[in-house]
């Protein structure tokens, strides 16, 4: 039987009789929800397999921090400031190895675990998606670049993109599947895409110095920690990788893609195979961590989740990070006057001189391909977050808002698909796309805090609501710690020393 | 070597080749959008889409003759390692001289072939990536018609097939005992 300390509040498994007494029912209870039916784990996949929902992070990850927000720090400061970069990853791929343990384990999100422990910090998390990532700002990077080489305006283009990704997620069957197969084709092009970019312009010496700068550790130059620079700084180390609540959403993709035991939860379909969705359970399930042939399953799991971060997350993201960095250090080699439009201009004028520089200097084709790049990562940012808003924002409002039960959870998947569509077709043509100015700062303040606030969550959660057998290592428990303080600690030094948020 | 046989081997090929030639288009085909003389940009595609292609179609042979294991990093990693610089060396030096009529190596020759290889880890992992998302889907589509495209594309679901009887049998041999403890 699985563990059974029973501390209240605590998680805790104990046998609870059904009708008859032949069919006792066993259950794993875990803080104030129903409890968790034991169920079998299925059989991990075997090593070959290549690729799983870390596509869902990478697309989503793989930003404007990497394709733009680097490359500048590492021209204004030199390549010694990596090892920031190599340490925020890092703690990112952590987080990403935590946030599967809980999902894998019980087929629920982070989401229902948080309302666990506390329902509030469930409804926090609702709030803050709602507020955050409604706008439709984060279209307008990808969809200027695409302007930029074709000349269509970027509303245009980006109200279609919108529209195109609302129909294609109502036409699919499963759209979790759609999703993969997309992003997967997307993010290979982008791969070899920018490892030939860099194999074209790069040098020896600009490869040498930004690998070499990813372990200068302790590197503090002296303009860092200045009000201009300070937060930026901080704000790159922070949002390396994925951002915000992306990484909540993960748990929603590792359960429909069959993860551990997501394997016993139905997969979200499109609006228009809604029909064929099986009943949604009321919550997840547990597997029994005092079999060993269960915990040799349990192992193989996270064998496949943790070559998934490290190969695919961490390399991936890396990978296109270094490209890019290559990519910048050969422009301004080429274009001293890169350097300083980089370290005075916004971002849009500092994008435009980068391409200027790949251009100018006997390659036009650079620039093209350098928006090219934006564009692409501008698109998968976008498929990946609308899909990944409506799941979240579906789950929470199917399992905790009273009569919500009546819908199928691909209703309300659809609902929010279209709602959040919507509300962004209007903001595009007759409002602010990031959201009105006075609540900018309020909105990315949110965005930092609530990365805080899972790493709290993935400590309170995976430390109390699963069998001890299976909970964090003490160093992951260090490690997610240090997360939360790092994330909130700066968020707040930045607020109160330079009155700035990341 | 008949031209059925010729025609097999093209398919077994053909997964490595598409995803060679679209990464070598993708570079060069952004080229013309960005205002580059049209044939300068014409020319340095096809000069790289032409040898990634043919490796990447190389490679798709190997795994469909079982000389590298499918999905291993490992083969795929060496292999671009020798050549990926070699398909660099040629787009430069044949642009050139379709362009000018005079081959032009690149200055420092080996800090460039050292630049290359260190870059074909990045390209071999998006390379595998794309390969195996494409090479099973063609290989079974041409499975009915060519016995090795039917014998690779076994291999690849010989895992899934193994996989699934274990667990089936593993199901049926606990059933009995299910309700206990």
């Amino acid at each position: 039987m699985v563990d059974s300390t029973n501390v209240p509040g605590h998680g805790s498994a104990e046998q609870s009789v059904a009708s008859a007494p032949e069919k006792e029912e066993r259950v794993w209870h875990a803080g104030g929800l129903e409890p968790m039916p034991i169920r079998k784990l299925p059989d991990a996949p075997p090593a070959i397999h290549l690729l799983g929902p870390t596509v869902f992070l990478v697309a989503l990850g793989v930003g404007m921090g990497e394709s733009y927000m680097w490359p500048r720090l590492v021209l204004v400061f030199g390549p010694e400031i990596r090892w920031l970069f190599l340490i925020g990853v890092t703690l990112q791929a952590v987080v990403m190895l935590e946030m599967s343990r809980y999902a894998m384990a019980t087929g629920e999100s982070i989401f229902m675990g948080a309302a666990r422990v506390f329902k509030p910090l469930m409804w926090f998390f609702f709030i803050t998606a709602m507020l955050v990532y409604i706008w439709p700002g984060h279209l307008s990077a990808g969809a200027a670049a695409f302007e930029e080489i074709t000349g269509i305006p970027w509303v245009v283009t980006a109200i279609i993109g919108m529209v195109l990704v609302g129909i294609v997620f109502s036409l699919a069957k499963v759209i979790y599947s759609l999703l993969e197969n997309v992003l997967s084709i997307l993010i290979g092009v982008l791969v070899v895409g920018t490892a030939i970019v860099a194999s074209l312009v790069g040098t020896w010496a600009d490869l040498a110095s930004t690998l070499g700068g990813m372990f200068a550790f302790g590197y503090i130059p002296d303009g860092a920690l200045s009000a201009a620079w300070f937060p930026i700084i901080v704000g790159s180390v922070a949002f390396a990788g994925p951002s915000g609540m992306q990484q909540m959403w993960y748990t929603l993709h590792l359960r429909d893609s069959q993860a551990g035991m997501g394997a016993h939860i139905p997969r979200v379909r499109g609006l228009r195979h809604a029909s064929e969705e099986e009943a949604m359970p009321s919550r997840g399930f547990m597997f029994d961590t005092d079999d060993p042939e269960e915990m040799k399953k349990w192992r193989g799991w996270r064998r496949w989740v943790a070559s998934d971060a490290v190969l695919m997350f961490w390399g991936v993201t890396m990978l296109v990070t270094i490209s890019f960095t290559v990519l910048a250090q050969s422009a301004a080699r080429q274009n001293p006057q890169v350097k300083t439009l980089l370290e005075n201009d916004q971002e849009d004028a500092a994008l435009q001189a980068m391409s200027d520089a790949f251009a100018s200097v006997g390659s036009p084709v650079l620039g093209g391909v350098f928006f090219g790049f934006i564009a692409l990562i501008g698109l998968n940012a976008t498929l990946g977050l609308f899909d990944s808003f409506s799941r979240g924002q579906a789950d929470m409002t199917y399992h905790f808002v009273k009569g919500a039960k009546r819908f199928k959870m691909s209703h309300l998947y659809a609902g929010f698909l279209w709602g959040v569509i919507a509300f962004g077709i209007l903001i595009l043509l007759f409002g602010p796309a990031d959201g009105p100015a006075a609540v900018l700062d309020t909105l990315a303040f949110l965005s930092a805090f609530a990365m805080g606030a899972y790493c709290v969550v993935l400590l309170l959660v995976n430390n109390r609501m699963l069998p001890k057998p299976i909970r964090p290592k003490l160093w992951t428990n260090l490690v997610i710690g240090f997360g939360a303080v790092f994330y909130l600690g700066m968020l707040f030094y930045s607020l109160f020393r330079f009155g700035v948020v990341l | 070597m008949t031209n059925e046989h010729l025609v097999r081997q093209a398919e077994l090929a053909l997964p490595g080749l598409l995803v060679g030639v679209i990464a070598g288009a993708v570079a060069g085909g952004l080229a013309g959008l960005a205002g580059q003389p049209a044939d300068w940009a014409i020319v340095g595609m096809v000069m790289l889409a032409v040898p990634l292609g043919a490796f990447g179609g190389g490679y798709s042979l190997l795994v469909a003759h079982r000389k590298v294991r499918i999905g291993g990093f490992t083969p795929v990693m060496l292999y671009w390692l020798a050549g990926f610089p070699v398909a660099r060396v040629l787009h430069e030096v044949l642009t050139r001289l379709v362009m000018t009529g005079e081959p032009g190596f690149p200055p420092d020759g080996v800090g460039f072939l050292a630049y290359q290889a260190l870059v074909s880890g990045g390209f071999a992992i998006g390379f595998l990536w794309l390969h195996e998302r494409i090479a099973p889907r063609l290989w079974r589509r041409y499975a009915p018609r060519n016995p090795d495209a039917a014998a690779i594309y076994d291999a690849y679901v010989a895992y899934a097939r193994q996989f699934y009887e274990a667990k089936q049998a593993k199901n049926a041999r606990r059933r009995p005992v299910e309700h206990e403890s």
